[in-house]
């Protein structure tokens, strides 16, 4: 199997992000996350409660993926907050994706709250066993 | 809110491991009804003048499998969430997600009313309403 693959993770603080296009609205919850590679590729868990689909966003761009979602919750009028164990309802999380990664074929489902993604490897890059012949 | 300290993702990055070192050591003792740094799910608690709201962050659990219970004064949030299988063998890069049974208690107000509580399953939040006594509510009393 190939051990070159990369997904790791890269750094997410506001320092990198600065020169980003994208534009960060504020702080963020770095997201819990299942990683599990097979000979097909990689398929990504995250866990982003309160997250709609409409209000999540994944993107590849440099080779890079980022995901990022914002939570909303519906409250009453007039709420006061006591006790607050996720204090901002931002999630963003990017990670680098090695070049043998198929981007283009990225699928990606949200469900109660956890979002799930396959990333499948290039065609070629699938390792392969290759028979030898006696002669 | 005085999140101030909170605010920077370089503490939501401590956060995050913090959460991870404190699950390697989760065998030591630690105050009663647990308040482990890991807890799940975890937890956001407010009042308006008629309800006490509780917000559970507790993604990709089957509602059938999660059960709420009003005792005594005692909220409690309790269920299991499986580890997602896949389909073929490979291997694992990352475990952070939480996996396998839980429960959360949380004391409610005096005023808080049992018979009167909704629950709702949505976006993997569990979002409940619990309504407070009519002899609680704000009121102002004229003067005569």
């Amino acid at each position: 199997m190939n051990t070159q693959t990369q997904l790791a993770e890269r750094n997410t603080g506001t320092v990198a992000r600065k020169g980003d296009t994208q534009v960060q609205k504020g702080p963020a919850i770095v997201p819990a996350v299942d990683i599990y590679e097979d000979v097909h590729g990689i398929t990504l868990w995250a866990d982003l409660p309160g997250v709609s689909r409409d209000r999540l966003s994944v993107h590849v761009q440099d080779g890079n993926l980022l995901i990022e979602g914002e939570a909303l919750i519906d409250t009453p009028e007039g709420l006061r907050l006591h006790h607050a164990e996720i204090r901002e309802p931002c999630f963003a999380r990017a990670f680098s994706l090695s070049a043998d990664f198929d981007i283009a074929k990225i699928d990606a489902n949200l469900s109660d709250g956890v979002l799930k993604l396959s990333i499948p490897r290039r065609e070629e890059a699938r390792p392969r066993r290759i028979e030898v012949s006696v002669g | 809110m005085s999140d101030l300290l909170f605010n920077t993702s370089l503490f939501d990055e401590f956060d995050r491991i913090q959460r991870q070192m404190s699950s390697l050591f989760s065998g030591l003792p630690s105050s009663i009804r647990a308040s482990r740094l890991s807890t799940f799910p975890q937890i956001n608690l407010g009042s308006t003048d008629d309800s006490v709201e509780i917000v559970a962050f507790a993604p990709g659990i089957d509602p059938a499998k999660l059960e709420l219970t009003v005792d005594k004064g005692l909220l409690t949030i309790s269920g299991e969430r499986e580890r997602v299988q896949p389909e073929s063998e490979g291997r694992s890069y990352a475990q952070e997600r939480f996996v396998g049974a839980f429960r959360r208690a949380i004391e409610l107000p005096r005023d808080a009313d049992p018979d009167n509580v909704k629950a709702r399953y949505a976006n993997g939040c569990l979002t409940i309403s619990i309504g407070k006594r009519e002899t609680s509510r704000p009121r102002t009393i004229t003067i005569q």
